[in-house]
């Protein structure tokens, strides 16, 4: 469904991302892990148009959306949930989801993908009319997972969704992307620092660390960790992996 | 008594001037990310649509002899035009540009403008009788007050109340605040850029018009610098408002109009010449107390 070949990314003279490649297929739930100022949050902006490639392509269901607009690549059901939320703390949390759906045409399929919204996030519905900066950190990750939602994406991407949340707040993150996947057949590629987390959600992984992948593979061929923190950390030497990971 | 009520009517007055125009800089800051000092221009602009493009010393009227009716459109449309123009000849080449880039063609853009206005209408001030009627003044009880200052507070509020239904209530004003605090990320949403940035533009040169045409009825004289006072103190009427909230564009407005009119009203004889003096220092106080002006802007912290 998604598919990236050969992705360069400079900023300046500092490259970013170095043939980077990478496929999410239909259904599928794809976790890409890597540490901090490792490209995984400038991959996921690139692939959304908010960041320009220098080298590479990428394609959604084989059309090339490499160079398109932000607003064109959402237009063609990709939506993404960026890193730290971004949600815009002026508006309500209705006002907040609305955006959204200003896509839709009609008022019906807005109001029907608002119920479905709601029906997953109860806890909007009940600050549905408060300042979006008025809720708590995971009340936000959940309404830029709504927001999301009402673009009525194919595919979306998620980044770091547990990041600065507590890990019970976490695992209810996981728990409705999870049901989104099972009930919406939603395909998810998620940016997570915990290796642990996506080894237990994912289908597949990938590894990213200084702007080059390093490993690919299916999750349940990774389960022991020990491949995916070589990747990670990058060095050979078990027992500081082990504590590291911790 | 009677003297402050007047006073506080004329910086009404003259804060609803500020914060037309004060707005209309504002948003294009909240979109753009541009401080567009040749907004001062776009109303100068606006004030010569009113008049025959010649050279001559006596000025003769084309669009301001219409009927208002006509004329307020007409002037808007002009205004709007040439709002239009120049993001697509300056600012559209510019995008992805830093601020600074920006506010630099912004000054470009100004003197571009000033000297082709200089160069078509020559450069000396000309003057307009523009709705001599505005002229008159109303009695309720003690106070006299100027029509123009009634027009003046009654344009600017109802201009208020309009943008704020737009802003709140319509799709493309729930996407331009949303732009406004967070352009990439609305983008991300689907929220088009073009859609919202010519909308700014839009707004921004109506309510340039509408400026101009005040200014007009006020001064009833035409110079090619006519409209950078005001950019500048709205301008600062931004910063003191929180650079980046709307609300905050339209409060410094008010502010600065009636640190302005106050001062000239009740400094000592001999400071009044200094008087714009004595209100930057206001300004800067005011600045020290409040960094980040007296409403900041939720969605300007910027993240990496």
């Amino acid at each position: 469904m998604l598919k990236v070949e050969g992705l360069e990314v400079r900023y300046g003279r500092l490259t970013a991302l170095r043939g980077v490649s990478l496929h999410v297929e239909r259904g599928e739930t794809v976790c890409l892990i890597g540490p901090n100022g490792a490209g995984k949050s400038t991959l996921f902006a690139c692939i959304a148009g908010g960041v320009s490639a220098t080298h590479g392509s990428v394609t959604l269901d084989g059309k090339r959306i490499a160079g398109r607009r932000p607003e064109q690549i959402a237009r063609s059901g990709l939506s993404l949930v960026p890193e730290g939320r971004n949600i815009f703390k002026t508006l309500t949390v209705e006002e907040n989801l609305r955006l959204g759906a200003f896509m839709a045409k009609d008022r019906e399929s807005i109001q029907a993908r608002l119920d479905e919204v709601m029906a997953h996030f109860p806890r909007l519905a009940e600050r549905f009319r408060s300042s979006a900066g008025s809720l708590s950190g995971g009340e936000q990750q959940m309404l830029a997972i709504g927001r999301a939602l009402m673009t009525g994406p194919r595919i979306m991407l998620v980044d770091e969704p547990s990041l600065g949340l507590a890990p019970k707040i976490v695992d209810q993150v996981y728990e409705i992307l999870m049901s989104l996947r099972d009930e919406k057949a939603l395909t998810l590629l998620i940016n997570e620092q915990s290796s642990k987390r996506a080894l237990r959600h994912a289908n597949r992984i990938y590894v990213l660390r200084s702007g080059e992948m390093r490993l690919e593979g299916r999750a349940e061929d990774l389960q022991d960790g020990e491949a995916v923190m070589r990747a990670y950390f990058g060095f050979d030497e078990r027992r500081e992996v082990g504590e590291a990971a911790q | 008594m009677i003297t402050f009520l007047q006073n506080v009517l004329d910086a009404l007055s003259l804060g609803s001037l500020y914060a037309l125009t004060a707005l209309g800089i504002g948003l294009i800051f909240g979109v753009l990310k541009l401080i567009n000092f040749a907004h001062g221009d776009f109303i100068t602009f606006g004030a010569y649509a009113l008049i025959i493009p010649s050279s001559a010393d006596v000025a003769q009227v084309l669009v301001g002899g219409w009927s208002w009716e006509l004329l307020i459109p007409t002037v808007c449309i002009a205004v709007i035009a040439i709002a239009l123009a120049s993001d697509y000849l300056v600012f559209r080449p510019l995008r992805g540009a830093s601020p600074p880039t920006l506010m630099a063609a912004s000054f470009a853009l100004s003197y571009v403008i000033q000297n082709a206005i200089m160069v078509i209408y020559g450069a000396r001030p000309k003057s307009v009788n523009l709705w001599p009627v505005l002229g008159d003044q109303t009695h309720v009880g003690p106070l006299t007050i100027p029509n123009l200052n009634l027009v003046t507070i009654a344009v600017t509020l109802a201009l208020m109340v309009g943008m704020t239904i737009v802003l709140r209530r319509t799709s493309v004003g729930i996407q331009m605040r949303a732009a406004a605090e967070d352009f990439r990320m609305a983008r991300y949403l689907g929220v088009r850029a073009d859609l919202v940035i010519g909308l700014a533009f839009v707004i921004s040169g109506a309510l340039a018009a509408v400026a101009a045409l005040l200014l007009v009825a006020q001064t009833g004289s035409l110079t090619q610098t006519m409209g950078q006072p005001i950019a500048l103190f709205a301008f600062i009427a931004t910063v003191v408002g929180g650079m980046g909230s709307l609300a905050g564009a339209v409060v410094g407005g008010f502010v600065i109009g009636a640190i302005v009119i106050m001062f000239q009203a009740y400094l000592p004889p001999d400071l009044r010449a200094f008087r714009d003096a004595f209100a930057f220092a206001f300004v800067i106080l005011v600045l020290v107390a409040k960094p980040s002006g007296l409403l900041r802007a939720k969605g300007l912290v910027e993240r990496v």
